[in-house]
């Protein structure tokens, strides 16, 4: 959800639309849109993308390339799991947390959409 | 022969553009649509949706077949292409032809003529009108190509005939370059266009990109709406347009509009179409004709009160037009189109869930928009989400009312090349006039530099994102929370 902000920028008092959206703070504010990365950890926040839970989303819409691991493995924290391309680029995604890999949802070649649940690590 | 239903095959702004014209008219609509694309604005505008196939272009917004079943499950009395996917496909127009549907647009044979790069020279060479030198023969042995092009003198552009949208065109630059220039060329152009047919051209550095609105009506008539400057272009792909150029003086203003009117005369032209030159200094040479609604139709529109897709629509049903007796530009259009790119990271497209979307209206400021909050840009499509069109008395007002606009413009989710358009706009060479189609390629290429937040902005900026997380905290259990000192909601007072 947006909401407009009174807040102190520069010591002026600016109105700036907020919203949260993925992880990510987006704000307008001198007539410039930014976006942040919300820090991970600090807070349980269901909204935020950025905390560490075993699951593995895609980032992008996409196509599967590899999978590295297989549905029942033991994986520790950083262990590549998927490589998929978006826009010709590829992307590797990782173990989060150590743990036992409990789904595999996708094969190689699989188009996957934004956000699409790809992968659960469940922790040891 | 009176229209009751209309089918688009099209999406995103263009669809929407459409639409309105037509609801207008009081005609309906059926749009023609890809399984993703539920998730549009035209899809939820449309009467009624027809599903034609799966994200990728080609199964969808590229296959005759699809559209054409669609078009005749549905029942529409004629189809509007748009621009892009089949809009300059004579089979396309020749199904519908066949079908007993009338395409929006002009004739089939029309789109073959200028479709194809050497008859649509050949014919300009017969009304001798200005061609750039070149060499378009049916002797397409490597040989001759180079002698060709020795001939005319490098740099030499060599181009796919069946080309487009930058694909299949290099530029060789001297001789030694043009054996491995030209081979590639042909392979681009068969691989990407099934032929691998080429022409060469004079390849000229610095020039403009005028091109012409013509429009031929019911009754035969080919009327000149004017010019349209488009030189800032970036890898061939126009940014920004304006109306009318602030390069011609009245004199070349007539010639080059006379020029445009004959071409498309000739052909026996109904419907809009633009004819695109080349300008250096006082000369302009034709560059092609294309056999369609332009993204940057509005800034005419602008400029002259009219509105072409209504006007294709009436023509295409055979009703006279109201606006030929008085057509006279006042002021300055601008149109800007808005990219979902990181212009940061040298344009790569940005896609995701599109968040909270803010077009500020006033007055003389038109916003063409394919999407909305919740809406998804995906990676299947063009990357061009909306586009901006302000008008105002003089260009330099216009300039001024552009910028405020997109200071003014938010789009959160995806990334967006307004601080690159910025940019653009208070450079001096366009604040002049003066920008050339080598104008981006020469200040720009490099991309943007990253502005970086301070730690300061940073900490203050995540400090309002606690403060919307603990707000979500208080409202749902009772607990009252500290006044945080950062902010407050002025909107729940």
């Amino acid at each position: 959800m947006m909401k407009w902000l009174t807040v102190d920028w520069h010591s002026e008092k600016v109105k700036v639309p907020v919203q949260k959206i993925k992880g990510k703070l987006w704000f307008h504010v001198d007539g410039e849109t930014h976006s942040l990365e919300i820090p991970s950890g600090r807070k349980k926040d269901s909204q935020g993308g950025g905390h560490k839970n075993g699951e593995i989303t895609a980032p992008m819409p996409g196509k599967i390339l590899k999978v590295f691991a297989s549905a029942g493995q033991k994986v520790t924290q950083g262990q590549p799991l998927i490589a998929m391309e978006a826009m010709k680029m590829e992307y590797t995604l990782e173990a989060d947390i150590d743990g036992t890999l409990k789904e595999l949802n996708v094969q190689v070649g699989d188009q996957v959409a934004l956000g699409q649940h790809l992968a659960k690590v469940e922790e040891a | 022969m009176k229209f009751r239903k209309v089918g688009i095959a099209n999406r995103g702004e263009v669809a929407v553009r459409i639409i309105r014209a037509c609801q207008e008219l009081g005609l309906q609509t059926v749009l023609f649509h890809s399984t993703p694309d539920v998730n549009t604005r035209a899809y939820r505008m449309a009467d009624v949706t027809e599903e034609i196939g799966g994200g990728p272009s080609q199964e969808s917004y590229l296959s005759i077949d699809a559209n054409i079943q669609a078009a005749i499950r549905s029942g529409v009395d004629a189809v509007h292409p748009g621009f892009g996917f089949l809009s300059e496909n004579p089979e396309f127009a020749r199904a519908c032809e066949k079908n007993g549907i009338t395409f929006i647009g002009p004739s089939s044979d029309a789109i073959r003529l200028f479709g194809d790069k050497i008859s649509a020279k050949e014919l300009v060479e017969r009304l001798q009108a200005p061609l750039i030198p070149g060499y378009k023969g049916e002797d397409q042995t490597l040989e001759r190509l180079t002698r060709e092009a020795e001939g005319i003198g490098y740099p030499v552009m060599v181009k796919a005939a069946a080309g487009g949208g930058g694909r299949g065109l290099k530029i060789i630059r001297e001789a030694s370059q043009a054996k491995e220039m030209i081979e590639s060329a042909q392979r681009e152009g068969l691989s990407a266009f099934g032929s691998s047919k080429v022409f060469l051209e004079k390849y000229i550095e610095a020039a403009k990109h005028i091109e012409v609105q013509i429009f031929g009506d019911a009754a035969g008539k080919v009327h000149s709406l004017f010019e349209r400057e488009c030189s800032v272009q970036r890898r061939h792909q126009k940014i920004i347009e304006e109306s009318l150029s602030p390069s011609l003086t009245e004199a070349l203003r007539e010639k080059i509009s006379k020029t445009a009117v004959m071409i498309a005369e000739a052909a026996q032209y109904k419907g809009a179409g633009t004819v695109e030159f080349l300008l250096e200094g006082d000369r302009f040479y034709f560059m092609e004709m294309n056999t369609r609604l332009q993204v940057e139709h509005p800034v005419t529109e602008m400029v002259l009160g009219v509105d072409l897709v209504k006007a294709q629509i009436l023509t295409a049903m055979d009703e006279p037009l109201l606006w030929w007796e008085d057509l006279r530009p006042r002021g300055h259009a601008i149109e800007c189109r808005l990219y979902a790119e990181d212009p940061y990271m040298n344009g790569v497209p940005s896609t995701g869930l599109l968040g909270f979307c803010s077009f500020p209206e006033g007055p003389f400021r038109r916003f063409e928009v394919g999407f909305e909050e919740g809406d998804e840009i995906t990676s299947f499509y063009d990357s061009m989400i909306a586009k901006i069109i302000v008008w105002d008395e003089s260009r330099t007002r216009a300039i001024q009312k552009m910028e405020q606009t997109l200071k003014d413009t938010v789009v959160f989710g995806v990334k967006t090349n307004i601080p690159l358009l910025l940019k653009i706009l208070s450079h001096e060479e366009f604040i002049r006039g003066t920008m050339t189609t080598r104008f981006f390629e020469t200040h720009f290429s490099k991309g943007l530099k990253t502005i970086e937040l301070t730690p300061a902005e940073k900490e203050a900026a995540l400090s309002w994102g606690r403060a919307l997380s603990e707000e979500h905290k208080t409202s749902s259990s009772n607990v009252s929370a500290a006044p945080n000192p950062w902010t407050y909601d002025w909107s729940s007072r």
